[in-house]
C-alpha cells in the first residue's frame, strides 16, 4: 500500500462492566480493500464494529478515519463521516416499504445524486426494485440482507462495515452476498467484513484478521484460504 | 460482628424510629403531631417498599390499601351512638358494632391484605407501564367506591369521632412492627426468590420460581401492612376523608421512597423521615416560622419543594439518598480504617 | 326511560368534540413517547400553563394572547426536554415515569403559588367566550367550540400525518420511533428528531389549552390533570407502540366518556369512574399491548 490506510484501529479496548470484550486491538484497512475479521463466538468481532460505529464507548484506544479520530462521536455523526454499518440481524424497518428503507439510508449521504444512488442499488440488487413498494417485513431473509446492504450503500460511504451478513442464509444467497461484496469493492468502497464463514472470507478478502478471546491472534491471506480451518484449529488447540 | 451486620438493616432504622418516638413524647403537642405523622409515614412507606423494592415493580395503588384499612378500622371504632346518628346508611353490621383499638388494627391489616390479594391475583401478571396504569386504576376505583357507597362508609363526608389512640407509643410500636415484618420477609426465602425475579425474570423462571406467585405474596403482605398503617393513620388523625388517601398521599409516599432510595429498608425509613421533616418545616414556614428571623413562604411551597427534590434526586442520583443499600458495619469500618500505604 | 334514550345527535357531536380534544392530547403524548420512550405525566401541566397564560393575558388582543400561550408552552416543553428528559434517557422507564409524575406535581404546585397571589384560586380566561354559543347545524344545536375543536383537531392531525408520511424529517421521526439505534446508525440526527417531536407536542398542548379554556373558562392548578390521566389510560389501552393506535385510544376514551356521561342519569353516573377503570384493567390484562395493536401482545408496555 503506497497510500496511507483509510481506517486505522489503534489499541482499541472495550469493556462491558468488568468483562474485557476487546483488548489492545490494532489493525488497518487500506482504501479499496476488503478486510475480513473472523474468530469464534464471543471473540469480540461484533464489539469491534460497534465501537467503530459509535454504538459502544471504548475504555481506551482510538479509531481513525482518514487520519481523523472517530472517538466519542454519536453514531449519526460517524455515519455522516462516511462509515456505514450493516448490523447483525439486518435490523430493517419492517413496517416501512423497501423504498422508504432505502431513503432512510440517504440520511448519511454527503453529496447530491441521491436518486442515482438509489437506482444504482436497484441495479445491484434487482429483487429490491421489484419489491420497492412492498413492506420490508414481507421480504425473505436473503432479500432483507440485500436491503440492509443496499440501505448502507445509498449513502455512498467510504467504509462499509458488515456484521455477519451471511448469518441464517441459504447457500445460494450466501453466494449472492459474497458476489455483491466483490462488486462493491469494484465501486471503490472499502469493506470490513465480520463473518462466521471463515474460509469464504479468507478467500475473498485481501487480508483477514483472526480474533480470539478479545485479542488479535493471526493474520491470514487468500493463499491460505484452503487451510483456514486447519490453521485456526491448530492455533487455538 | 457478622451477626450484628446481618441485624443492622433492622436495628439502624429501628433505632431512628424509636428515637423519633421518644422525642415525640417529650415535645409540645404541635411538634408531636408532626412527629407522629412522620412515624405513620414510615409505616406506610415501609409497607409499600416490601412490594416495590423486592419486586422492582412500581405500584401507584398502594394507598388504596391504606385507605381501606383506615376506613375499616376507623368506622369500627367510632362509638355506636354516633354512627346511629351520623352514618345512618351503614350496613347494620358496621353501624351497630364497635370494636377495640387493637382489634381494629388487626382488622385494618386483614382488610388491606384481602383487598390486595383480590386485586393482585389478576394484576401481578403485569409489569412495568401496564402495572403502573392498572394500579392507578385501582386507586381510582377505591376512591370512587369509598366516596359514593354510603353503606360502607361516610362517603364524601369526613369520618370523625375516631378515638385518637395513636400516640407516641402506638405509633412507635406500629412502625417497629411493620419494620420487623418487612425485615423478616426480606431475609426469608420468599423474599430472596422475589428479588431474583427483579434482577432477571427469565433466569428466575428458568430456575423454577413462579414470578406471579412471588409477586402476589409480596403484594398481599405489603397490602396488609399498608392497611395496618392506615389503621395507625386514622387513629392518629381522629378522622379521615377520601382525599387524604388519594393522589397527594400517593405522590408524597412515592417521593419518600424514591428520595430515600428504592431497594432497602434503610432507604425507605430515611426517605420517610427526611421528607416529612422537610414537609413539616415548610408547613410551618407557610404560616411563618422563627429560625433566628421569621421565614414565611407562600402556600403551596411544601409540594413544590418535595416535588423539586424528588425530581432532582431522580435526575442526579437515582439511587436516592442511600443508594438503595442497607447500612453495614463493614462498610463503615472500611471508611474509618486509615488508608493503606500505597 | 332506558339509559341510552338520552343519546341524540347533540350528544354524539359533543362526544366527538371531546374525543377530538383527547385525540390531540394523545398525539402530544405519543409523539414524545415515540422518540424518547418516555411517558410525560406532566403533559397536562403544559396545557395548564397555556391556559393560565391565556387567563393572565385576557386583556390583550386575542392574537397576542394566543401567541403568548403558544410561546409559554413551547418554552416550557423545551426546558423540560433539556433539564429533565435528556438526563433521564439512560434510566429505567419506571424512573422516568415517576420523575414526570413529580414534575407534574411540581408544576401544579408552582401554579398554585402564582395563582394565589391575588388571593383566590382560579383565573378566568375569557378570550374566546363567544365560542361557547350554540349554532344550529342541520337542526342540531352545536356549540361553536365543538365545531372548532373537531375542525382544529382534524386539521392538526391531518397536517401531522402528512408530515410523517411525506417528508424526510417525518420519515426520520418514524424510524426513530421504531428503532432509534438503527436510525442513528443510518445517520438520522437524534437531537433534531427529538427537538421536532417536543416542539410539535408543545404546539398541540397550546392548541388543547385554547380549546379547553373555551369549554372551562375557569383555570385552576388542576387544569389538565384529570384529562391527562384519562388520556394516558386511553393511550395505553389503545396501544402505545404506534402513534395512530394511541391517538385512536385517546379518541375512543374521550368519545366513550362523552356518550356515557350524557346517557346515564346523574344518580347512576356516580360509579362511572369505577366502571371505566375496571374496564381498563380488563383490557390491560387481555391485551397488554393495547386494544388496537395487531396481536395485542405487549412489546413496550410489558418490557418496561
Amino acid at each position: 500500500m503506497s497510500e496511507p490506510p483509510l481506517l486505522v484501529v489503534e489499541e482499541l479496548e472495550v469493556r462491558y462492566g468488568n468483562l474485557v470484550a476487546v483488548r489492545a486491538l490494532s489493525f488497518e484497512v487500506g482504501a479499496g480493500e476488503i478486510v475480513g475479521l473472523i474468530g469464534p463466538n464471543g471473540a469480540g468481532k461484533s464489539t469491534t464494529l460497534h465501537a467503530i460505529a459509535g454504538l459502544v464507548p471504548y475504555a481506551s484506544g482510538d479509531v481513525l478515519l482518514g487520519g481523523k479520530s472517530l472517538r466519542g462521536g454519536p453514531p449519526e455523526k460517524i455515519a455522516r463521516a462516511g462509515v456505514a454499518l450493516v448490523p447483525e440481524g439486518r435490523r430493517i424497518f419492517g413496517s416501512f416499504t423497501v423504498e422508504e428503507n432505502l431513503h432512510l439510508g440517504l440520511a448519511a449521504r454527503r453529496s447530491t445524486g441521491a436518486a442515482a444512488a438509489v437506482e444504482s442499488v436497484y441495479g445491484l440488487f434487482p429483487i429490491l426494485a421489484e419489491m420497492r413498494d412492498r413492506p420490508a417485513g414481507a421480504l425473505s431473509g436473503g432479500q432483507q440482507q440485500q436491503l440492509a446492504i443496499g440501505r448502507a450503500l445509498v449513502a455512498e460511504p467510504d467504509v462499509l462495515l458488515l456484521d455477519e451478513p451471511s448469518l441464517g442464509l441459504a447457500p445460494t444467497l450466501v453466494d449472492l452476498v459474497f458476489e455483491a461484496l466483490g462488486a462493491i469493492r469494484e465501486h471503490g468502497v472499502t469493506v470490513l467484513l465480520v463473518e462466521q464463514r471463515a474460509q469464504r472470507t479468507v478467500a475473498l478478502a485481501d487480508r483477514t484478521y483472526v480474533l480470539g478471546n478479545a485479542e488479535l491472534r493471526m493474520t491470514l491471506s487468500p493463499a491460505e484460504a484452503g487451510d483456514t480451518e486447519r490453521m485456526i484449529a491448530a492455533y487455538f488447540a | 460482628m457478622k451477626r450484628l451486620d446481618a441485624l443492622l438493616p433492622l436495628l439502624a432504622p429501628a433505632a431512628l424510629v424509636v428515637a423519633v418516638g421518644l422525642l415525640s413524647s417529650l415535645v409540645s403537642r404541635s411538634w408531636q403531631i408532626s412527629m407522629l405523622y412522620a412515624l405513620v409515614s414510615v409505616a406506610i412507606v415501609v409497607a409499600i417498599s416490601v412490594f416495590v423494592s423486592n419486586s422492582g415493580v412500581l405500584s401507584f395503588g398502594h394507598i388504596s390499601f391504606v385507605a381501606v384499612g383506615a376506613f375499616a378500622s376507623g368506622i369500627m371504632t367510632v362509638p355506636v351512638v354516633s354512627k346511629a346518628l351520623v352514618l345512618r346508611d351503614l350496613f347494620p353490621l358496621l353501624r351497630d358494632h364497635q370494636i377495640g383499638n387493637v382489634s381494629s388494627l388487626v382488622l385494618a391489616a386483614a382488610v388491606g391484605g384481602i383487598f390486595a390479594f383480590v386485586v393482585g391475583l389478576p394484576l401481578m401478571r403485569l409489569s412495568g407501564l401496564a402495572a403502573g396504569i392498572a394500579t392507578l386504576a385501582v386507586l381510582e376505583i377505591t376512591r370512587n367506591v369509598l366516596r359514593e357507597w354510603t353503606s360502607i362508609g361516610p362517603g364524601a363526608t369526613t369520618l370523625s369521632l375516631v378515638p385518637e389512640t395513636t400516640g407516641p407509643l402506638q405509633a412507635t410500636i406500629g412502625a417497629l412492627a411493620i419494620l420487623s415484618v418487612a425485615y423478616l420477609y426480606g431475609r426469608s426465602r420468599l423474599g430472596r426468590m422475589l428479588r431474583a425475579t427483579r434482577e432477571d425474570p427469565a433466569a428466575a423462571q428458568a430456575a423454577g420460581i413462579s414470578v406471579h406467585r412471588q409477586r402476589l405474596w409480596a403484594f398481599t403482605l405489603s397490602g396488609a401492612l399498608a392497611g395496618f398503617a392506615g389503621g395507625l393513620l386514622v387513629h392518629m388523625l381522629g378522622s379521615i376523608t377520601t382525599e387524604q388517601v388519594y393522589l397527594e398521599l400517593t405522590f408524597i409516599t412515592l417521593a419518600m421512597l424514591v428520595i430515600g432510595g428504592i431497594g432497602s429498608l434503610w432507604g425507605a425509613v430515611v426517605g420517610a423521615l427526611a421528607v416529612s421533616g422537610l414537609d413539616s418545616f415548610l408547613a410551618r414556614a407557610e404560616e411563618g416560622v422563627n429560625i433566628g428571623f421569621t421565614l414565611t413562604v407562600p402556600t403551596g411551597t411544601r409540594l413544590v419543594a418535595v416535588g423539586f427534590l424528588m425530581a432532582l434526586v431522580l435526575i442526579l442520583r437515582p439511587g436516592g439518598l442511600t443508594g438503595g443499600r442497607e447500612p453495614s458495619l463493614e462498610a463503615v469500618a472500611r471508611r474509618l480504617r486509615p488508608r493503606e500505604a500505597a | 326511560m332506558t339509559p341510552f334514550a338520552a343519546i341524540n345527535a347533540q350528544t354524539l357531536v359533543d362526544a366527538v368534540g371531546l374525543g377530538a380534544v383527547y385525540a390531540l392530547m394523545a398525539v402530544g403524548i405519543g409523539l414524545v413517547f415515540g422518540v424518547l420512550r418516555l411517558i410525560n405525566f406532566a403533559y397536562g401541566q403544559l396545557v395548564m400553563a397555556g391556559a393560565y397564560t391565556l387567563a393572565w393575558t385576557s386583556a390583550w388582543p386575542t392574537a397576542a394572547s394566543v401567541a403568548a400561550c403558544f410561546a409559554v408552552v413551547l418554552v416550557l416543553s423545551i426546558v423540560l426536554e433539556r433539564t429533565v428528559f435528556r438526563p433521564l434517557r439512560t434510566q429505567s422507564p419506571a424512573v422516568m415515569l415517576v420523575t414526570t409524575f413529580a414534575i407534574a406535581f411540581l408544576l401544579q404546585s408552582i401554579a398554585l403559588i402564582l395563582d394565589l397571589r391575588d388571593g383566590t384560586i382560579g383565573e378566568a380566561a375569557s378570550t374566546f367566550a363567544s365560542l361557547n354559543q350554540a349554532v344550529s347545524v342541520g337542526g342540531v344545536d352545536v356549540r361553536r367550540v365543538t365545531i372548532a375543536a373537531i375542525v382544529a383537531a382534524a386539521i392538526a392531525l391531518g397536517l401531522l400525518a402528512l408530515l410523517l408520511a411525506r417528508t424526510t424529517i417525518g420519515l426520520h421521526m418514524r424510524a426513530a420511533a421504531a428503532d432509534f439505534t438503527t436510525a442513528r446508525l443510518l445517520g438520522v440526527r437524534a437531537d433534531r428528531v427529538i427537538g421536532l417531536a417536543v416542539i410539535l407536542s408543545g404546539l398541540i398542548a397550546g392548541l388543547v389549552a385554547v380549546i379547553l379554556t373555551v369549554q372551562t373558562p375557569l383555570v385552576t392548578p388542576g387544569f389538565g390533570l384529570k384529562e391527562t390521566i384519562i388520556v394516558l389510560v386511553g393511550v395505553v389501552v389503545g396501544g402505545l407502540d404506534r402513534l395512530w393506535t394511541a391517538t385512536l385510544g385517546g379518541f375512543a376514551i374521550g368519545f366513550a366518556t362523552g356518550v356515557i356521561n350524557a346517557a346515564l342519569p346523574t344518580d347512576k353516573t356516580v360509579f362511572l369512574p369505577s366502571a371505566v377503570f375496571a374496564l381498563v384493567i380488563v383490557v390491560l390484562l387481555l391485551r397488554p399491548g393495547g386494544l388496537f395493536s395487531p396481536r395485542g401482545r405487549a412489546t413496550v408496555v410489558e418490557r418496561v
